[in-house]
C-alpha cells in the first residue's frame, strides 16, 4: 500500500459524486482552454493578416481612434471617408505608392461580404495579384467584378456567372488566385462604379501606402499630413491596436472562464467536505493505526489534487477539440469575419496545455487545503467509538 | 528494562458536551506488567474504552499521566503520539473498524505503510500474518465478504502488523457469536504466549478468568486494582 494508491481507492467510491465534481472542473478547464486557444489563434491570424496588408501606412479620415482604425482590417464600414482629391494629392508625393479604395458591403445568400472599389491596375500591381480563372478588368470603369478564390469556392461561382449587388447585375470577370488574406473573401469592382453604385460621390474609405524607404516612415507621415487633411497610421501601430482590442476581448472571456473554474473549485471543496464528514470514522481508524496528522492532510489534499489532474487532462482535450470545431463558426462573427479568408489555425501550443494543467491542479489543491486541514484535525476517539 | 510497561497516575477524563460535563474517569492509577495478559471489566458506560484510549495515546487525559516504558506520553506532540501508535501499540476494537473499501490484505498493509515499511515487505508480512490467523484464503476479500470472526481476525492481523509490544483490545469478541469468539480468543492467547502485552476489555467472565490481572471499573474508578488476584 502507498498513499497514491489509497487515494485512488478512495476517490472513486462515490461514482456519481466523483463524476459530477470531475465534470465541474473539466468544464471549467475546457472553457478556459477553448477561449485561450481561440484567442491565440485569433492573434496569430491577425498578425498574418496585417503582414499581408501589403502596405506600410494606411491613410484614414482625420481624427479616427484606434478602434476605428481597426476597421481597415475588419472591413467594417464607417461613415467618414476621404475625398478622392486628397488621395490624388497623396499619390503625388515622391517616394511612395498610394492606392485608394472604398470598402462597402453586400451579401450573397445572406452572408455579408465586402465589396471593394479599387483602381484596377494600381491595386493589381500593389497587391501583386494573379488571375486564377478568366480575365482581369479591361478598363477603369468596367461594369464587372473580380472575386477572391474563397468566395468562388464557397458559393460555387464561376467566370461569367452573374451576381446582383444593390439591385444591379454584375458578371464575374475573373477569379483571383488565393492569397491567404482577406482578399480571398472579397469582391472587387472599379472604384468609380462602386462610388456610383453606393452613392458616395468621390469619397474613398482608405488609402494604402507603400513607401520606398522604410527608414523614413516618420517623414512620409508628415508629408502625407501636409498634403491632405487626414490621419496616418503605420501597419505596426495598426497591428498593435487590433491586438490590444482582441486582448481586451479575450481577457473578458478568460475572466468568464475563471468564474467557471472558481465555481468548480467550490464544487471540489463541497465534495471534499462531504467526503470527510462521511469518512470521519475511517479517518479515526487511520489515526488509530498510526497515521500522522500530516499524512491525513496529504491523503485528502492528494485526493482533491487528483480532481484537478484528471479534470485538467480531460478538460484540455475537450477544450482543444471544441476550439477546433468552433473556430470556423467563430470567424463568421462580425468582429472576426475578416479572418474567414484563410482557415484559422487553432493554436495547440504546449505552453497553453502545460499551463492549463498546472492551473487546474493548482486550483484543486488550493480547494483541498481547508478540507484536508479539517480532516487532519479530527479527533479519532469520537469517530471510532460508536457503530 | 522495567517490568512495568504501562503505568497510569491518577487519570481523570471529562467530556464537555454542551453545558453537561461527563466524568468518564475519576482518577485511575494502575500498572501493567510487561508480557502480561490483563483484563478490564465493568458495566457499560463506566469508562473502560476511555481508559484504553488514554493508555494507547489515542486521546489525552484531562488530568494525570500515562507512562509507557517509563516515559510520560502526555508531553508528546500529536505526531509523536501517532508514531507511538504506529510502532508500539496495536488497537483492536469491538466494531472491527476495518477500512471497508480495502481488502483484508490491504488493511494490514496500510498499517505498515504508516510506519514506513516498504511495499514489498508489507505484502509479504500481511500475507504471513493473515495466514497465521487462518485467513490465507481470504487475502483479497473485502470486509463485507467476511464473517464477524474473520473480520476481527483481520483486525488483529492489522494490529500485529508493526510488531507492537502492546495490544489494546476493546471488547474484541463483543460482537461475535460464541464460535467466532473462541476462535479469536484462541489467537489472543497465542499472542500472549509469544510475548505480547495484552490488555483486553471484556464482559466475558471466562476471559477474565484467564487473565493474570483483572481491573474492574465502576463509575470511572477502579474497584479492583488487579493486585488482588
Ligand atoms: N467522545 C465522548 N463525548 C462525550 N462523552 C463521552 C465520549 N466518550 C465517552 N463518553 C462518556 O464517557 C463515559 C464512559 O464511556 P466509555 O469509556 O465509552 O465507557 P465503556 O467503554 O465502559 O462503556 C460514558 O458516560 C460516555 O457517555
Ligand atoms: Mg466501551
Amino acid at each position: 500500500m502507498n498513499i497514491p494508491k489509497l487515494v485512488l481507492k478512495n476517490i472513486t467510491r462515490r461514482k456519481a459524486r466523483f463524476f459530477f465534481t470531475l465534470l465541474g472542473i473539466t468544464v471549467g478547464i475546457a472553457s478556459f482552454v477553448t477561449l485561450l486557444s481561440l484567442g491565440g489563434g485569433l492573434k496569430n491570424e491577425i498578425k498574418k493578416q496585417a503582414s499581408e496588408l501589403g502596405a506600410n501606412l494606411i491613410v484614414t479620415p482625420k481624427g479616427w481612434c484606434a478602434y476605428e482604425q481597426v476597421s481597415v482590417l475588419t472591413g467594417e464600414q464607417l461613415p467618414e471617408a476621404i475625398p478622392f482629391d486628397d488621395a490624388r494629392k497623396i499619390s503625388a508625393i515622391k517616394g511612395l505608392t498610394a492606392v485608394p479604395y472604398l470598402t462597402e458591403r453586400t451579401a450573397i445568400k445572406n452572408s455579408p461580404l465586402p465589396v471593394i472599389g479599387i483602381l484596377p491596375e494600381e491595386m493589381k500591381i500593389f497587391k501583386r495579384w494573379e488571375i486564377e480563372k478568366g480575365d482581369y478588368f479591361s478598363s477603369q470603369d468596367e461594369n464587372a467584378i473580380v472575386i477572391g478564390s474563397g468566395i468562388a469556392q464557397q458559393f460555387k461561382l464561376n467566370v461569367l456567372d452573374k451576381l446582383t449587388i444593390k439591385g444591379r447585375q454584375f458578371p464575374v470577370r475573373g477569379i483571383l488566385k488565393g492569397t491567404g488574406s482577406k482578399d480571398d473573401i472579397a469582391m472587387f469592382m472599379s472604384l468609380s462604379v462602386a462610388q456610383k453604385l453606393y452613392g458616395v460621390g468621390d469619397k474613398v474609405s482608405f488609402v494604402a501606402v507603400k513607401v520606398d524607404d522604410i527608414s523614413k516612415m516618420d517623414e512620409y507621415i508628415l508629408k502625407i499630413q501636409e498634403a491632405a487633411n487626414v490621419a496616418v497610421v503605420s501597419d505596426k501601430q495598426l497591428l498593435r491596436s487590433v491586438l490590444s482590442i482582441v486582448g481586451t476581448v479575450s481577457l473578458t472571456l478568460q475572466l468568464i472562464a475563471a468564474v467557471a473554474i472558481l465555481a468548480a473549485a467550490f464544487g471540489i471543496i463541497n465534495t471534499m467536505m462531504t467526503a470527510i464528514y462521511e469518512r470521519r470514522r475511517e479517518i479515526g481508524i487511520l489515526q488509530a493505526i498510526g497515521a500522522r496528522e500530516i499524512t491525513i492532510f496529504k491523503i485528502f489534499l492528494l485526493e482533491s489534487g487528483f480532481y484537478g489532474l484528471l479534470g485538467g487532462v480531460i478538460g484540455i482535450v475537450a477544450g482543444l477539440i471544441f476550439s477546433s470545431i468552433a473556430s470556423p463558426y467563430i470567424s463568421q462573427n462580425e468582429f472576426t469575419a475578416f479572418m474567414k479568408g484563410s482557415e484559422m489555425a487553432v493554436t495547440f501550443d504546449s505552453k497553453l496545455i502545460i499551463g492549463s494543467l498546472l492551473f487546474s491542479v493548482f486550483v484543486s489543491l488550493i480547494s483541498g487545503l481547508y478540507p484536508a486541514w479539517k480532516a487532519s484535525r479530527l479527533s479519532p476517539v469520537e469517530a471510532i467509538s460508536y457503530e | 528494562m522495567s517490568d512495568i510497561i504501562i503505568k497510569t497516575e491518577n487519570l481523570v477524563k471529562t467530556y464537555n458536551t454542551g453545558k453537561v460535563r461527563t466524568y468518564a474517569l475519576r482518577g485511575i492509577s494502575l500498572e501493567i506488567a510487561r508480557n502480561s495478559f490483563s483484563c478490564i471489566i465493568g458495566p457499560s458506560g463506566h469508562g473502560k474504552s476511555t481508559l484504553m484510549h488514554l493508555m494507547g495515546g489515542l486521546d489525552g487525559p484531562t488530568e494525570g499521566s500515562v507512562f509507557i516504558d517509563g516515559a510520560d506520553i502526555s508531553g508528546l506532540s500529536n505526531s509523536e503520539l501517532a508514531g507511538l501508535r504506529a510502532k508500539k501499540i496495536g488497537f483492536v476494537f469491538q466494531f472491527f473498524n476495518l477500512l471497508q473499501n480495502l481488502t483484508a490484505k490491504e488493511n494490514v498493509e496500510t498499517a505498515m505503510m504508516f510506519s514506513g515499511v516498504n511495499e514489498k515487505t508489507q505484502k509479504e508480512k500481511a500475507k504471513g500474518l493473515l495466514s497465521l490467523l487462518g485467513l490465507s484464503e481470504k487475502l483479497n476479500a473485502k470486509p463485507s465478504e467476511l464473517s464477524g470472526g474473520q473480520q476481527q481476525r483481520v483486525a488483529i492481523a492489522r494490529a500485529l502488523a508493526n510488531d507492537p509490544e502492546i495490544l489494546l483490545m476493546d471488547e474484541p469478541t463483543g460482537n461475535l457469536d460464541s464460535e467466532s469468539e473462541a476462535e479469536v480468543l484462541d489467537n489472543i492467547l497465542k499472542l500472549n504466549k509469544d510475548g505480547k502485552t495484552i490488555i483486553i476489555v471484556t464482559h466475558n467472565r471466562d476471559i477474565a478468568k484467564m487473565a493474570a490481572m483483572v481491573f474492574e471499573i465502576r463509575d470511572g474508578r477502579l474497584v479492583d486494582d488487579g493486585k488482588t488476584k
